[in-house]
């Protein structure tokens, strides 16, 4: 398998160490969620057939953190960002 | 008898004759024979047994797709089973045996199970194996092991090497026949970077085995000239005796190169290398595999695919027979005929099937002596050519599930669904089945290519070739069969149990494949499925575009489990970390303990101990009673930087460190974000801005990711920096009453008094006049004690001069196991308690985890489950019978009840004797422990069938109000 | 403790090896600091390189040098500086210069450093090395995993690189690159 890196071009995914659903990006507040919403986020996640955006690591790497959108049907790899900027476009900062 | 078939002609060199032995007879070959050539040179037809019925066998093929002819190569420990024959080059001294058979070759003792063929049909292990249930591990599984299997194993370490590898190109190219040098030469033209594979040792494919023309010359001449542009190219490279195995994800092809194996002696390298190969396009040029026709005993030695008869004849220059039967459904077979007259070899017959002519039975035992044809006629004839048609060779078309379809006017399965991505097919691959066609269509794909990935140079123009007839008329079994009938050789299949199959119900393709094992040998029915497949059709009365086919998994031929493991054996399995100190440590006596890839000390043996008891139980003492000495350099330590370095620890600890002064250290708890603790560690502050953490040494690189998606991913505009230094400073801890007297010999100019320096202080400061060092007062042990790290470089010197100023105190080096010692007497935690499974609260750690603040894991943690009053909590056990060893994974159980998971009442989780207390210790969770100090319950383990009674008390077994480590 | 000093000791006790010429050497005398750059503070880094070394902050995948310093980007906001220095205070001599412009860690002692060089590197690395370092340029750069091992790689000739590891596995990364040209020569 082969991650297109934003910065690096294309790396093996030996590089890489993956986390699982880009959604763990949109961390609740913990002094104002309520429990609900943080047992969510720890716990609940969709398992799409098709385009899955997903946290790899380059951990032999750069030591990105990456948001990859992947097809769960086909493998294909359809987009990959740095996870950072996606994490400040969806409102996170300090 | 000395090469009694050798003709005239072939690309075998002559003027280098080679000895080797087959079945411990000594024969003779040329340079550029492959093993069966050689074989046939010699007359040998019969050279193996089959796997089921232990038919005599004789070579099939001329390549991998081979069937028949699997031997033992090699000797002693290098001897590797189940080699094909026809793949085998020959050198000096090679040395190969037939294999399953026992007694001779020629007088198989298992061949009685061709006159037990009646109960060995398709699905008979399913059906025989059954009943009586008692039979089964004294007689059925022993006839089975005993039977099963193909060749043997020597049973000892294969003593060669492999090696792996990685290639990147902008084509591969997988096949140098005539399409793929056509492709490889216009891509390289083009100024594409070019990988160009073929599994034989000589480019070119069939055009060695034919004699057709290409640009006015011989094929082979043609394939030897493109060749030689090839390997003059800086951009290209070829790969000879190179199989592209398997299509992986994105572009990925597996590939195996046999760097050696045609060598006598390999000379200390690789014997094969597995080739990781980054492509950006690929191009299957793979060529297609001839099959054969159903027709009574179609097994025997001497029946030969035709294409192989011409290989022999052409490219090897060896007769196959004296007097050769041409039996085929296609123009291409009539081409034997007319090969094998240009050689002066007579032609017995030929057998055409679309002028109604067949094949309908063969005579002789260990080779064929005449066939009957089906009008009732003999014809003495040693050897049939046989051509049932050619097959494309789709097989990595297949690999990401791509399913093939059929083409009526190729007779055959041409690559159909959706290929892997990059992937493209040309030639007879791709049901383009002659030759100039094949040329122009290679070409044409590397054009296309090379316009894609926007090569500039020109490709030149395809070679000019003729097309011969390929006129092909489908034609499976013969009419009125009543002699059994071969479909897959290697698994002994016939067109019996294909019928049967059907008969049972198995109708779908997948369960032909499965109840009959039809294509599941280890050539996977190269030669036989298309055969199978449209059997089955034909019982069931439908076409083959409606059975359809079943598909193909890497590896395309069969790759060594030594081929994968590559480098990765014995003591290179994988990389070791060695600690500064590790040199001092062999010198000393250490016994040395894997902890992921470091090596540890975990004792130093001293003269006189008997076991490493006495060592252990020595260590710890000193360090109670004076001091000790321990590498520590293998705990994680992370390098924290940034005006909000402060803030973003405050967040990543369950506990607080907004307010770490600087000069100080604090213990700091990690939890997951569900609320469950999952490293612990300390955390130093250096400056306003710099801090050092340390992590326990199995999670240090789990705590630098999650520390890394902290600060990428939830808080992008803290400004903090994280980098790893748990390699670049050795650290030691130095424990013990005096270890503050040590240190002050070793440290400059820094008052170590406990006003001055006390408990959780820590600075940066030099030792031994001027080296540098980070000093710190953290105790993993208890007692007064203090971590000293200097740059690595220095931690041998270091360690050194730590003992030798450690002299007057009588200073011990401390292993890892004095280290867990230590650490239960003092009830701290460590992995056997820090399991995944724990909260602070269990931990007996409630109290630092803050409610103040928003951290990793404090929301979850407070949720109500985790925090109930009968919940486990951390406490300590002493035997009652102080001479009992307590066991680890012990449960606890209140007298009195029965032992099982209802009364279950926690779990031991760490032992050890203590020297300090004269007995063994222990750390635990128990329900409400902390309740029940003073108690005695029972701690049972079945496994190691004990069931003592044990005393609740404090983890703290030692010094339990910490004066000791504050003194 | 006057009589006592320490000695550094390379990891690889000075490691040179010649292979069929090729060669395989430890350099012990460089050393490495790494510069993290501040949040925000991108310009204020870039302007203290150029005006100190003066050095280029290399863009990924490349590195830049002066002199004999060299500046490899590590990470989006982390580059280091490999060059000559004996003492152990390479990072007090960079951040000096570098006037609290970046954040600095001392990294000498936590990377092994081999220079390899020789016709066959090439045909050696590529048995290890899964990025593609024939189309590498001069000063060309990657982070990767070499027999299990992080390491870095740099172009520094035609058939020259530099390789970085950590010091712990420095033993069994000689031993992985050593193998390497034994099996291709």
């Amino acid at each position: 398998m082969i991650i297109n890196h934003p910065l690096l071009g294309p790396r093996d995914a030996a590089e890489f160490v993956v986390l699982g659903d880009a959604c763990l990006i949109d961390r609740p507040d913990g002094m104002n969620a309520a429990s609900e919403e943080m047992h969510d986020y720890a716990y609940v996640r969709d398992n799409p057939a098709g385009e899955h955006r997903e946290l790899w690591y380059h951990e032999q790497g750069d030591r990105s953190w990456l948001v990859v959108t992947r097809s769960t049907l086909t493998h294909d790899v359809i987009k990959v960002e740095l996870a950072r900027d996606v994490a400040r476009a969806r409102g996170r900062s300090r | 008898m000395t090469q009694a078939m050798r003709i005239d002609g072939g690309m075998v060199d002559r003027s280098r004759t080679l000895s080797f032995s087959w079945n411990g007879r000594w024969m003779t070959g040329y340079h550029g024979d492959t093993l069966a050539s050689a074989l046939l040179a010699n007359g040998e037809r019969l050279v193996g047994r089959s796997f089921k019925y232990h038919r005599p066998r004789g070579i099939f093929a001329s390549g991998s797709e081979e069937p028949n002819a699997l031997v033992q190569l090699r000797e002693g420990a290098a001897q590797e089973p189940n080699t094909r024959a026809t793949t085998i080059e020959l050198f000096e001294g090679l040395n190969a045996a037939s294999q399953n058979h026992r007694g001779p070759l020629a007088f198989d003792l298992m061949a009685a199970n061709d006159l037990l063929s009646p109960f060995l049909s398709a699905g008979f292990y399913y059906k025989t194996f059954m009943w009586p249930k008692a039979f089964w591990e004294r007689l059925y599984e022993p006839l089975i092991r005993a039977s099963a299997g193909l060749g043997r194993l020597p049973m000892q370490p294969d003593p060669d090497v492999y090696d792996h590898g990685f290639l990147h190109c902008d084509l591969l190219v997988i096949g140098a026949g005539p399409t793929g040098l056509s492709a490889a030469l216009a891509a390289a033209r083009s100024g594409l970077r070019v990988i160009l594979a073929d599994e034989d040792f000589v480019p070119g494919g069939r055009l060695n085995a034919e004699t057709h023309e290409v640009d006015e010359q011989s094929g082979a001449d043609w394939a030897a000239a493109v060749t030689a542009e090839l390997a003059a190219s800086d951009n290209a490279r070829l790969m000879t005796r190179t199989t592209v195995y398997g299509a992986f994800d994105h572009g990925i092809y597996g590939a195996l190169e046999r760097r050696t194996d045609h060598l006598a002696d390999a000379g200390g390298k690789p014997r094969q290398v597995l080739w990781r190969i980054y492509t950006r396009r690929a191009l299957l040029s793979a060529g297609a595999t001839e099959r054969s026709m159903a027709f009574g005993n179609n097994d025997r030695p001497g029946v030969m695919l035709a294409g192989a008869v011409r290989t022999y004849v052409n490219r090897f220059g060896v007769a196959p027979g004296r007097k050769v039967a041409v039996f085929t459904n296609n123009d291409d077979g009539l081409r034997t005929a007319e090969d094998l007259g240009e050689k002066g070899i007579e032609v017995a017959a030929v057998i055409d099937a679309r002028k109604g002519d067949f094949v309908m039975d063969t005579i002789g035992r260990s080779g064929i002596r005449a066939v009957r044809l089906g009008d009732g006629r003999r014809v003495e004839a040693d050897c049939l050519a046989v051509s049932g048609g050619w097959s494309p060779n789709v097989h990595l078309t297949c690999h990401h599930r791509g399913r093939p379809v059929w083409d009526a006017d190729v007779v055959g399965f041409v690559p159909g669904g959706e290929l892997p991505s990059g992937m493209s097919v040309a030639g007879a691959a791709n049901g383009t089945m002659t030759l100039a066609a094949a040329i122009r269509e290679g070409h044409g794909a590397a054009v296309g290519i090379a316009g894609d990935l926007g090569a500039e140079r020109s490709p030149g123009t395809p070679a000019k070739a003729a097309d011969e007839s390929f006129a092909a008329a489908p034609f499976w079994q013969v009419a009125g069969l009543r002699k059994r009938a071969w479909v897959d050789l290697q698994n002994d299949v016939t067109t019996k149990d294909v019928r049967q199959s059907h008969q049972e119900g198995f109708r779908s393709v997948e369960h032909l494949k499965r109840y009959t094992t039809l294509g599941m040998a280890t050539d996977q029915g190269r030669t036989a499925n298309v055969l199978g497949l449209a059997l089955m059709a034909d019982a069931a009365g439908k076409s083959i575009e409606e059975t359809g086919t079943t598909i193909f998994r890497p590896p395309y031929t069969p790759v060594a489990i030594g081929a994968f493991a590559g480098r990765a054996r014995g003591k290179h399995f994988r990389p070791h970390r060695l600690t500064p100190s590790h040199k001092w440590a062999e010198e000393n006596g250490a016994d040395f303990v894997e902890a992921g890839m470091w090596l540890r000390a975990q004792w130093f043996k001293r003269p006189g101990e008997k076991g490493w008891r006495d060592s252990v139980d020595r260590e710890a003492s000193r360090v109670r009673k004076s001091v000790g000495i321990c590498d520590v350099t293998t705990l994680g330590k992370i390098d924290i930087q940034g005006r909000d370095a402060a803030e973003f620890l405050n967040r990543v600890y369950a506990n607080a460190f907004l307010k770490l002064p600087v000069g100080k250290v604090r213990y700091g708890l990690m939890l997951r974000e569900d609320g469950i603790c999952y490293d612990d560690g300390t955390t130093a502050r250096l400056s306003e801005s710099h801090f050092v953490m340390t992590t326990t040494t199995a999670n240090a690189v789990l705590v630098f990711r999650n520390l890394e998606f902290a600060r990428q991913c939830l808080w992008p505009d803290l400004d903090v920096h994280l980098i790893s230094t748990t390699d670049g400073w050795a650290q030691f801890a130095v424990a013990g009453p005096k270890s503050r007297a040590l240190l002050s010999k070793v440290v400059d100019d820094l008052d170590l008094s406990n006003d001055a320096f006390p408990f959780m202080a820590c600075a940066e400061c030099s030792v031994f006049g001027g080296t540098p060092a980070r000093l710190f007062r953290i105790s993993f042990s208890g007692e007064l004690a203090y971590e000293i790290a200097v740059p690595a470089r220095y931690g041998d010197s270091m360690m050194r001069a730590l003992m030798k100023a450690g002299e007057e105190f009588d200073a011990v080096p401390y292993g890892t196991e004095a280290l867990g010692v230590l650490r239960i007497e003092k009830g701290h935690v460590a992995g056997n308690e820090i399991t995944g499974q724990t909260t602070a609260r269990m931990l007996g750690l409630r109290g630092m985890v803050s409610r103040s603040k928003d951290a990793i894991g404090l929301k979850l943690s407070e949720r109500d489950a985790m925090n109930e009053d009968d919940g486990m909590r951390l406490a300590g056990f002493r035997p009652v019978d102080r001479s009992v060893i307590l066991t680890a994974g012990a449960h606890f159980l209140n007298p009195g009840d029965s032992a099982d998971m209802a009364h279950d009442q926690g779990w031991m989780t760490s032992v050890a004797y203590s020297p300090e207390l004269g007995m063994s210790v222990g750390l635990g969770f128990l329900k409400r422990g902390t309740d029940r100090i003073g108690e005695t319950i029972r701690a049972y383990s079945p496994v190691r069938d004990q069931d003592v009674i044990v005393e609740v008390c404090s983890p703290h077994h030692v010094d339990p109000d910490g004066v000791r480590q504050r003194g | 403790m006057d009589e006592i000093s320490l000695e550094a000791a390379p990891v690889l006790g000075g490691a040179s090896l010649e292979l069929s010429g090729n060669r395989i050497v430890e350099r012990d005398d460089l050393a490495i600091v790494s510069i993290a750059t501040p949040l925000g503070g991108e310009d204020a880094l870039t302007e203290a390189l150029r005006n100190e070394w003066p050095l280029d902050v290399p863009e990924p995948t490349r590195s830049s040098l002066s002199g004999e310093v060299r500046a490899v980007r590590t990470a989006p906001d982390q580059m280091m500086l490999i060059f000559p220095h004996a003492t152990p205070d390479a990072e007090a001599v960079v951040q000096e210069r570098l006037g609290g412009t970046g954040y600095t860690t001392d990294q000498t002692d936590g990377w092994i450093v081999l220079e390899v060089a020789g016709p066959d590197t090439l045909s050696a690395l590529e048995r290890i090395c899964p990025l593609d370092l024939p189309s590498f340029e001069i000063g060309g750069t990657g982070r990767t995993v070499m027999e299990h091992m992080g390491a870095m790689a740099v172009r520094t000739g035609e058939d020259a690189f530099l390789l970085l590891s950590a010091s712990s596995s420095a033993a069994s990364f000689l031993h992985a690159v050593e193998t390497s040209y034994r099996y291709v020569t």
